[in-house]
């Protein structure tokens, strides 16, 4: 009988192992970007889809619920699962207001089956959005600023 | 400044877009995207809550749409990460998925990214058709349905992130650029 309970125990155990990931503490400095552009190409290479050329469609983006992530300086990308205590991933206040801004955060780490989630627990320190990329590439996508504004700022240039 | 804009669009151009075939990709009949490393998967997986799934913070509901959720795949447990849905709207996939909480579904879609894009990473989903197995197929453009609801005093002309109030406050605040409004009409008079 004792061995029956054991053995259910230990099937209870690897269950519940097999649910939850194993975490490790970690600090990670880096961008929050907009995952979907980034990984699909969708509106070019890598490099054209972070810091201030992007930042109007990765705000639309983090409002529409496609997941943030923090670029590292390591080059990897963490899925943010909660920011600050936050656990609104999909499209809440915290993760739409500090896209594209660089952050030194500190959280725990899971990766499983090939993609790296963040628990933000702290964001130590918010650089805000030193790379400038619009100055390489413009806006991405080219009609992020509407012609409204554009043809407004013009004409009171003139 | 022409040539300028001439390499800006070519570099947006050069998309490294292949269709390939995968594990999951039989059946399937996912619309082109031109996506990096595109690959079409149709398969059977539960809906979870993927803070739930890796740390055991579990709140009723999957979180009742604050939470991202993922996609434990049947054939092979593996949790796929879905990031979009089927509207070309800028638009994520948890809206469309919440339904669904616990439950089991079949996915039709596209995988994107992973290698191709950052060495050991694996692809992250895109969801176009959703149904409970042996249910209808529904396409998943639920997203917008959802932020009308939530946004009545928004309604009116043109693309929903065109009239998103949110929205609407970080750019008044920090402009287009997020560097502020006099960044924005520095960058106009120099580049167009």
């Amino acid at each position: 009988m004792i061995g029956r309970l054991s053995a259910a125990a230990a099937t209870m155990l690897c269950a519940a192992s097999a649910h939850a990931a194993e975490g490790e503490r970690i600090d990670v400095t880096g961008e929050l970007i907009d995952t979907w552009c980034y990984f699909s190409g969708v509106m070019g290479g890598p490099e054209a889809v972070v810091g201030t050329a992007h930042h109007t469609c990765a705000m639309w983006c983090a409002a529409g619920g496609i997941p943030v992530g923090l670029l590292g300086e390591d080059g990897e990308v963490y899925m943010v699962l909660k920011l600050d205590g936050d656990d609104a991933a999909n499209g809440g206040d915290s993760f739409l207001t500090l896209t594209n801004d660089t952050v030194e955060a500190s959280g725990m780490h899971y990766a499983r089956d090939g993609i790296n989630y963040l628990v933000v627990s702290e964001v130590r320190s918010n650089l805000g959005i030193p790379n400038e990329t619009h100055e390489d590439f413009g806006v991405i996508p080219g009609n992020a600023i509407p012609d409204a504004v554009v043809d407004d700022v013009l004409a009171e240039a003139e | 400044m022409m040539l300028r804009k001439i390499l800006v669009l070519a570099c947006c151009l050069a998309l490294p877009a292949q269709a390939e075939d995968g594990a999951f990709s039989e059946g399937s009949e996912a619309r082109n995207w031109n996506l990096t490393a595109q690959e079409n998967a149709r398969f059977t997986a539960r809906v979870v809550d993927i803070l739930c799934e890796l740390t055991g913070d579990c709140p009723e509901n999957c979180g009742d749409g604050r939470r991202q959720l993922g996609l434990v795949r049947e054939a092979d447990g593996a949790l796929v990460l879905p990031t979009k849905n089927g509207q070309p709207l800028f638009t994520g996939a948890a809206t469309d998925l919440q339904p669904y909480c616990g439950g089991t579904v079949e996915v039709d879609g596209l995988l994107t990214g992973g290698d191709a894009v950052t060495p050991g990473t694996a692809k992250v989903y895109q969801v176009q058709r959703i149904r409970e197995p042996g249910g209808e197929w529904s396409r998943a453009n639920r997203w917008t349905k959802e932020w009308a609801k939530a946004n009545p005093d928004a309604a009116g002309e043109g693309p929903w992130y065109r009239r998103d109030p949110r929205i609407a406050e970080e750019i008044a605040k920090d402009g287009y650029l997020g560097l502020g409004p006099e960044a924005d009409k520095a960058f106009i008079l120099d580049w167009y």
